[in-house]
């Protein structure tokens, strides 16, 4: 498959994952949270692909350095993008890729021109990076809260003396769960390709093993938005991704038998019987 | 295909890309200038002081990378951005838990922090190195270690480019980790002042009620732009580097260039949260 097409393919699934989000918003309910998580799974998924795409010129600081600056770049236009509500909250996530690519095209161009790293991709690939981090950040948060609108993210409730109030250090950003967010997401994208790179690595088993972390961090959110959400929505995303998580290991698991020059079940040990 | 091997990272400066880079740098904080020349303002600079700290400090940071954990070349087993992100978190963490005594203790705490996990991690490569698999320090790229005055060639194996790390690379070390958790912590202490003196009347709350908030946003903001300018400054090393006597530590400029770029772009957009 092309890089074209994988980044096609995941940029408008991420997208279009992340509106599904809003059906929370327009019906009241929170059971469509999941959809943030297979946002992220789609962003993921492709900035495997370029993450590949880019290391393959020799970067010489090793794979997880990309991650690294996907998600660091993509958390600061993420927040900017959640707040900006001008243009109300539909926007967002066209806005959050929109700041992202700008974002990355500046770093990548810093990285590229002024340090003098002379990659033909590194702008282009840098700015994808940034939108990919940017991206899976949103349909993370989305996952763990059920929105992703700034005034929502900032706003917890906590119960004081039976009455409900307002209070900004129990909410998403104010307890500093989106770190979690940040780090899962950075080891997700960083880590299928690491793992996969080398003479025998081949696209599929690389972009199975991407979704399978990325079905991996959905696990580990919803497990996260127990704090946020009510019981069956939480039950909702957590049957999602472990649904995901078995499918895409099996799957991994039989690429890599595939691509295995040989293979050998081992047995546990026996005891050996008493005479 | 190889992830490891370095193939960019030439020698030199292009005029042009660093005259681009200073406008940009330039229009970032006339942007933040004009519409809060305040707290704002000083924020911002104070970011783009952070990051210049910490591309600077990533240049003195010993980086063996894979060769290290072989004994084939000197320096700490394992990447520019895990060492950098690890000794600037430190120095993050200890600065901000310092961050009520006031600038100048928050600081002090966020250098000391950074410098203790570097020199932490170094004593322990050392003792690895030596008792653990048997190798002598010995530096390739000088044949004499700039401090103590050891001579390195008669401990050097045949075929590597040095192994171990010398004095000078664990002094570089520690530098390097004073420097990033410097960085780190002011970066994070002026996004704080930023979010905690705009947040109450954004938000129509007392400060106390926005603390949390304005905690949260600058530690997550200080955490992004961190590892923005570690990766950039590993960029500009592409791989390993043995310390400040590395012939690499001369292309610093260029990174220190980047990194005020970069961290002045992340900065206004983290400042625009509160202004827009």
């Amino acid at each position: 498959m092309s890089h074209n097409k994988v980044l096609g393919i995941g940029l408008i699934g991420a997208i279009i994952c992340m509106y599904l989000t809003y059906l929370n918003t327009l019906l009241g309910v929170q059971y469509f949270s999941f959809f943030g998580g297979i946002a992220a799974v789609f962003a993921l998924w492709w900035g495997t692909d370029t993450i590949k795409h880019l290391c393959s010129y020799g970067l010489g600081t090793g794979v997880p350095s990309a991650g690294m600056i996907a998600l660091g770049s993509g958390v600061i236009a993420m927040i900017l993008a959640t707040k900006v509500n001008t243009f109300g909250p539909l926007v967002i996530p066209v806005l959050c890729v929109v700041i992202a690519a700008i974002l990355g095209a500046i770093i990548g161009y810093v990285a590229n021109n002024i340090v003098n790293m002379n990659i033909p991709v590194m702008v282009v690939s840098i700015a994808e990076l940034c939108i990919v981090g940017a991206v899976t950040v949103l349909g993370l948060t989305a996952m763990a809260t059920g929105t992703f609108v700034f005034t929502d993210l900032i706003a917890g409730t906590a119960t004081f003396f039976g009455i409900p109030v307002t209070n900004y250090a129990a909410s998403y950003l104010g307890g500093g769960a989106i770190a979690v967010v940040f780090m899962l997401g950075a080891i997700a994208v960083q880590h299928a390709f690491n793992a996969c790179l080398g003479p025998n690595e081949s696209q599929d088993r690389t972009l199975m093993l991407a979704a399978e972390c990325g079905f991996i961090s959905m696990f580990c959110v919803s497990i996260m938005s127990v704090a946020f959400l009510s019981l069956s929505a939480v039950l909702v995303s957590f049957l999602v991704s472990l649904i995901g998580w078995v499918y895409t290991y099996k799957k991994y698991f039989v690429l890599s038998k595939r691509d295995a020059f040989m293979w050998l079940d081992a047995k546990p040990i026996r005891e050996k019987e008493e005479a | 295909m190889s992830a490891i091997k370095a193939g960019g990272g030439s020698e030199g400066m292009k005029p042009v890309a660093v005259v681009v880079g200073i406008i940009l740098l330039i229009l970032a904080l006339g942007v933040v200038y004009y519409l809060s020349p305040g707290v704002a303002f000083m924020g911002l600079l104070g970011v783009v002081i952070g990051g210049l700290l910490i591309g600077f400090g990533v240049h003195f940071v010993p980086v063996g990378g894979a060769p290290a954990a072989m004994g084939q070349s000197p320096g700490i087993a394992t990447g520019v951005t895990m060492l950098a992100a690890g000794a600037g978190l430190a120095g993050l963490f200890g600065g901000a838990w310092a961050a009520e005594y006031g600038l100048a203790v928050a600081l002090a705490g966020g250098a000391i922090g950074g410098g203790l996990m570097m020199a932490i991690t170094c004593l322990m490569v050392n003792i690895i190195y030596v008792y653990a698999m048997g190798i002598p320090a010995a530096s390739g790229k000088v044949a004499k270690d700039p401090i103590t005055g050891d001579t390195f060639e008669a401990y050097k194996s045949q075929g590597t480019e040095g192994h171990g790390l010398p004095f000078i690379s664990y002094v570089g070390g520690v530098i390097g980790g004073i420097l990033g958790g410097l960085g780190g912590t002011l970066i994070y202490l002026e996004l704080l002042e930023v979010y905690e003196t705009f947040l109450p009347t954004l938000l129509n709350a007392s400060p106390d009620e926005v603390k949390a908030l304005a905690v949260g946003l600058a530690g997550i903001f200080a955490i992004g732009m961190f590892l923005v300018n570690a990766v950039i400054a590993a960029y500009n090393i592409t791989g390993t580097i043995e310390g400040p006597h590395d012939p690499k530590f001369k292309r610093f400029p260029r990174a220190v260039i980047g990194c005020a770029v970069a961290s002045a772009v992340c900065g206004v957009l983290a400042i625009f949260v509160v202004l827009v």
